[in-house]
């Protein structure tokens, strides 16, 4: 299904890609089952610089995708291929079954851009009904959807002041209201809560969670790495314009972890009999075992009290998905030297 | 196709609110109303001037609604070019159309309902300017041009044509790059058709040439011209053909309507000049 599972290496890029195709490319018909962004060997360059460069992925419909990359790693540049906004080089592109862009298919996405100013001379409940036109929503049936979005965004009480008195994260509140108009099928969010205070990113969090819940798919741009550990079902990090590894969060951060042990009445280096569990270090005062399967930690502490040790404390430890990020980067970065762009 | 009217039409609403909520209607309104109000002094002045003759005053009375109807006309350029400059490129600055496109709505559509709105309000600043000003000057002197309706056309199509050049270079270009641009292309035009009556009077090939093919590149002179020539009563334009000094030279005479030819060159040049903003948007990544 991905192109790549957890902490393997991408595939090289493709030498030479094809001549750039239309971003419409051949018509299919989308269907229900077809999944909701489906994306082959993308490659899109600008003059001299190559934002994506062979990226292939796939989003399963009702998943919560998360898709994360360090900055100009080439995640907004996805999202406009995505929605039609620029046109790929090369690749395939297909959204809710349809090619990216169709106009049929944006009928059933929600857009939240990561920068954006509405107009600030509407109302925040002017903006949504202008968008709900847009949306062809029938006029006389738009006050229940407006009323609902703005009550789920946490508008409610401000739905009839300018947006230009809006404060950016409130923008972004609105943002994601308009997002949510005409139960998308597929709600995209560029950096959802970049402007958010923390209780507005437990809301949005909310939201993510109740698209879910109705069988929405969310695709979650984001380089902000524990919102993704929270709400994502799955995600891809992309680098340089290429994913290098996707999958569950489990399969990125692994079945082993790490476990500190504050252990009593053994005597000095007392672990070099347990080396069969693990990896063992200790600062003197805790000892701690990485790689250990977590299913045999009660056979450790076992082992420890059959040896006659006092455990007073035992600490799992799991790897964060910053530190396995950050292990995926730095796994990456000798190899960007040998990829030079196809040109 | 009802989807299409009705999305094409919340774009054209959508610049009409922004119109009258950015007080720009107000400002039209107060400029208009100083305006007519400062020529209805004027004109009763002249008309009841005890020191010029009355074949003076009929003569002088055309002369002067042209002039004011030139600050009109530029009042109208003005607004077309400030108007549209930032209609696309502030939008996708400010990332609303990125959101507005993202829906099921053609590109198409936006350029369309944008102008459409802005077109809109021109015809109705042209109209109502025309018959204020129109009403106030037969109120206070008797004088009314010979066709009102045609004057006010024409500087509705001046209007529009600067409207379309300002959409299009709106499409590539920030609103700023825009807004100069037009309004020089606009002063150039102008400066062109002055040129080109001076080559005429002097009968110097060159300078007449320029003029010429001005009128052409960007036909706000031309238009501007048909409207002069709507405002002169016939018996003004046979009285300042007589006249020994060329008139040809004056940049607020015409002597003859636009030609049907030339009327036709216009239309077909806001068609391709809409045809390529909508293009030029399309192909636009945004």
């Amino acid at each position: 299904m991905s192109p790549t599972s957890w902490g393997e290496p991408a595939a090289a890029p493709s030498p030479a890609p094809s001549p750039a195709p239309s971003p419409a490319g051949p018509a299919q018909r989308p269907t229900a089952s077809s999944p909701a962004i489906h994306v082959v060997d993308l490659y899109k360059r600008y003059r001299r610089t190559t934002a994506l460069a062979g990226l292939s992925m796939t989003v399963e419909r009702g998943e919560v995708f998360g898709f994360l990359g360090p900055n100009g790693a080439g995640k907004t540049t996805t999202v406009k291929l995505l929605l039609g906004l620029a046109r790929p080089t090369a690749g395939e592109a297909l959204v809710l079954g349809a090619p990216a862009g169709d106009l049929e298919a944006r009928r059933r996405i929600g857009y939240l851009p990561e920068l954006f100013r509405f107009q600030s001379w509407l109302t925040a409940r002017e903006v949504l009904k202008l968008h709900c036109r847009l949306l062809t929503l029938p006029r006389d049936r738009t006050a229940g959807p407006v009323g609902d979005v703005l009550d789920t965004v946490g508008l409610a009480t401000r739905a009839d002041d300018k947006v230009g008195t809006f404060s950016k994260g409130m923008q972004q509140r609105l943002g994601l209201a308009v997002a949510l108009l005409g139960d998308p099928a597929l709600v995209i969010l560029d950096e959802p809560t970049s402007a958010l205070d923390p209780v507005g990113r437990h809301d949005v969090r909310q939201v993510i969670r109740e698209l879910r819940d109705r069988g929405a798919t969310v695709f979650l741009n984001t380089h902000l790495l524990a919102e993704a550990e929270q709400v994502c079902d799955r995600v891809t990090v992309v680098d340089a314009g290429r994913s290098i590894a996707t999958g569950s969060l489990d399969e990125l951060l692994g079945e082993r972890t790490s476990v500190k042990l504050l252990v009593g009445g053994l005597h000095h280096r007392w672990w070099h009999d347990l080396s069969f569990f693990g990896n063992w270090s200790s600062d003197g005062r805790w000892a701690r075992v990485d790689d250990v399967d977590p299913d045999r930690v009660p056979d450790l502490v076992r082992a420890i009290v059959g040896m006659g040790g006092r455990v007073e404390a035992v600490v799992p430890e799991h790897r964060s998905l910053e530190e396995r990020f950050l292990e995926l980067l730095g796994d990456r970065a000798p190899k960007k030297e040998e990829e030079a762009p196809a040109s | 196709m009802t989807q299409t009217v009705t999305q094409t039409l919340a774009i054209v609403g959508l610049t009409f609110r922004e119109a009258v909520r950015k007080r720009l209607v107000a400002a039209f309104a107060l400029i208009t109303i100083g305006l007519v109000g400062l020529s209805a002094w004027g004109f009763d002045r002249l008309s009841h001037s005890s020191s010029l003759t009355s074949g003076e005053v009929r003569v002088s009375l055309p002369q002067s609604l042209i002039l004011f109807m030139f600050m009109f006309s530029f009042v109208v350029a003005l607004s077309a070019s400030t108007m549209s400059s930032p209609a696309i490129s502030a939008e996708i600055e400010s990332g609303v159309l990125q959101v507005v496109v993202a829906h099921p709505i053609r590109r198409s559509q936006v350029v369309l309902g944008k102008w459409l709105g802005l077109a809109a309000l021109l015809a109705l600043y042209a109209a109502v300017v025309c018959a204020l000003e129109f009403a106030v000057v037969y109120w206070v002197s008797g004088f009314v041009p010979p066709n009102p309706v045609a004057v006010g056309l024409y500087l509705f199509a001046e209007g529009a044509v600067l409207l379309t050049l300002a959409m299009l270079l709106s499409t590539r270009f920030s609103a700023l790059a825009t807004g100069v641009v037009a309004i020089a292309l606009f002063g150039a035009a102008w400066l062109a058709g002055v040129v080109g009556a001076l080559g005429a009077s002097f009968h110097i090939g060159a300078l007449r040439q320029v003029g010429a093919v001005a009128r052409y590149v960007l036909p706000t002179d031309g238009l501007w011209h048909g409207a002069i020539y709507y405002l002169e009563p016939s018996a003004f334009v046979t009285h300042r053909l007589a006249q020994s000094v060329d008139v040809r030279a004056n940049p607020f005479f015409a002597s003859t309507p636009p030609s049907w030819a030339y009327l036709v060159w216009a239309a077909a040049w806001l068609v391709v000049a809409m045809g390529a903003a909508l293009i030029s948007f399309d192909r636009r990544e945004l």
